[in-house]
């Protein structure tokens, strides 16, 4: 195993040594802004999106009880997921003028349906739920 | 292992800060769910770290096609196998969002590890941590702007930056299996009884996990699976929509080629080693026409199957002294300014005999969207290399 680690550890250090030195001769890459961009996905998700969605946990734990719980954390986090890929096709900034072949679909209507979905798919399972513990 | 006194020479402690600075997040037990564990993290990584690889070597394969290095050979057949890896890299990119999420949500607290910095090694594994996660999250979110045509908030050529920051995600992912492997094993192999969550369990998670990664599949893959396409209610295209129920990328108009493509004194240029000729329209359509069905597979993850009718790129290497086509082909556009404006045909493709320069598309007339006079059409190639509104084709010597 150990030298497996270090095999492992040589091939991902020359991975990076290459990526960085492959930017840095690109006349495409702009470094301050490639660099910027990064560190905004990383600063935006663990500063923003993922303390969102623990305290919308920490909601859902005070709020929803023990049997019912996991049913309501699992439609979250497909709500969750499937906005993320959704929300820039519902914005539809893509859109050009002259291409009705580019985002064809009104993808409100296909969020919304898509959550519908995993909604009344929890909303039965909840419902199941409950009758049995009657 | 090291012996401790050369250790500490060769990886010097760090100084923990004082504990008046241990707040917030980074008091012991803030984060309280029992769901997290080594065993649900190793998991997760598993799934996250062959989602990774797929997307990095469906991504590699397309990039060699398009930037051929001298060693790299692609062949024109099977016809549909790079409308199968684009489509698996684009989908699998989509379906890992869930993946991702839930991964870095199980390690959360380890971003507030106290204290910040033990020792340099320390620091050093911890900043490469920080560069996969921003990599991973690089990857996938400039992948879904992309697929999603939203150039704006990119600021920067969507297709370097992701190639080049694809290598930096797999190698600090590589170091981070190398860093944590005895972590993993132990994970995987941990069969402990888990403790009650009163919420999702692992297995709750995971299966969530996977469920969610199906609905975004389901919800965006008849943009190249047709049978998907009434479902795909997400999908960025409908394979049966556009100019002659085709998608198209770039319209004739944007591509500012209307003039020069509806010019009468259009000319299509064929040079070899027999030299050049000067074929019109007429002298096109007198040469024998061939009909091969073959797909558009965009390197947005997008593709549709069609029918083209026009002439045989190989026969038309025939005229200027390249017996079977067996030439690499340089194919020019009448588009002016533009990355995509030429496109190099490698030999197994020039003499492919369903590469046509095509002058019908489902038995109509091409549209100008599509490439009229002449495109170009060859099996098992990125539709980004389809050459639209051909003006010329330079045989290269063998």
């Amino acid at each position: 195993m150990r030298y497996a680690r270090a095999a492992l550890a040589a091939l991902g250090l020359a991975a990076i040594g290459y990526a960085v030195v492959g930017a840095a001769g690109d006349r495409d890459v702009v470094p301050a802004r490639h660099a910027g961009f990064l560190a905004t996905v990383l600063v935006l998700h663990d500063g923003v999106l993922l303390p969102a969605i623990i305290a919308v946990g920490v909601l859902v734990h005070f709020l929803v009880p023990p049997p019912y719980r996991a049913t309501v954390q699992s439609a979250l986090l497909a709500t969750a997921a499937v906005t993320v890929v959704a929300l820039p096709l519902v914005l539809g900034y893509g859109r050009i003028a002259d291409n009705p072949s580019a985002l064809p679909r009104d993808y409100a209507y296909g969020l919304l349906t898509v959550l519908a979905v995993v909604w009344l798919a929890a909303a039965v399972a909840l419902l199941v739920r409950a009758a049995r513990r009657r | 292992m090291l012996r401790a006194p050369f250790r500490r020479l060769i990886d010097p402690a760090l100084p923990t800060p004082p504990d008046a600075f241990r707040r917030g997040p980074f008091r012991a037990g803030v984060f309280r769910s029992a769901l997290r564990s080594e065993r649900l993290t190793s998991q997760l990584g598993l799934w996250l770290g062959i989602a990774f690889g797929t997307c990095f070597l469906t991504g590699l394969i397309s990039h060699l096609i398009q930037h051929p290095p001298g060693w790299f050979w692609w062949p024109s057949r099977p016809v549909w196998l790079y409308r199968a890896t684009q489509g698996i890299h684009v989908a699998t990119g989509l379906a890992t969002v869930p993946l991702l999420g839930a991964k870095l949500w199980s390690v959360y607290p380890r971003l507030f590890t106290w204290p910040p910095a033990r020792t340099v090694v320390h620091t050093l594994e911890r900043g490469s941590v920080a560069v996969l996660v921003a990599a991973a999250l690089f990857q996938v979110v400039t992948g879904i702007l992309n697929v999603a045509r939203w150039y704006t908030p990119m600021g920067f050529f969507f297709t370097t930056a992701h190639y080049w920051t694809a290598w930096l995600a797999i190698g600090a992912l590589l170091l981070h299996i190398a860093v944590q492997l005895p972590v993993i094993r132990r994970g995987l192999a941990d069969r402990a009884p888990e403790p009650a969550t009163g919420g999702l369990s692992r297995r709750g998670l995971l299966a969530t996990v996977a469920g969610s990664a199906v609905l975004i599949t389901v919800a965006t893959a008849g943009e190249t699976v047709p049978a998907l396409n009434a479902v795909s209610v997400l999908g960025p295209r409908r394979p049966d929509t556009g100019p002659q129920h085709l998608p198209v990328n770039t319209s004739a108009r944007n591509a500012q080629v209307v003039a020069a493509a509806t010019d009468p004194a259009y000319r299509l240029r064929i040079s070899g080693p027999a030299g050049t000729r000067l074929l019109s329209l007429a002298d096109l359509d007198a040469l024998p026409q061939h009909t091969a069905s073959l797909p558009i597979a965009c390197v947005e993850g997008w593709s549709a199957d069609a029918v083209w009718t026009g002439i045989r790129v190989a026969d038309l290497l025939a005229l200027v002294g390249v017996p079977d086509g067996n030439a690499q082909v340089l194919v020019e556009s009448l588009q002016q300014h533009s990355r995509y404006a030429s496109s190099i045909l490698a030999p197994p493709h020039a003499r492919d005999p369903l590469t046509l320069l095509a002058r019908k598309l489902h038995g109509q007339p091409l549209a100008l969207d599509h490439g009229y006079p002449l495109r170009l059409i060859a099996p098992n190639r990125p539709g980004v290399l389809q050459t639209k509104c051909v003006a010329a084709l330079t045989a290269a010597d063998r």
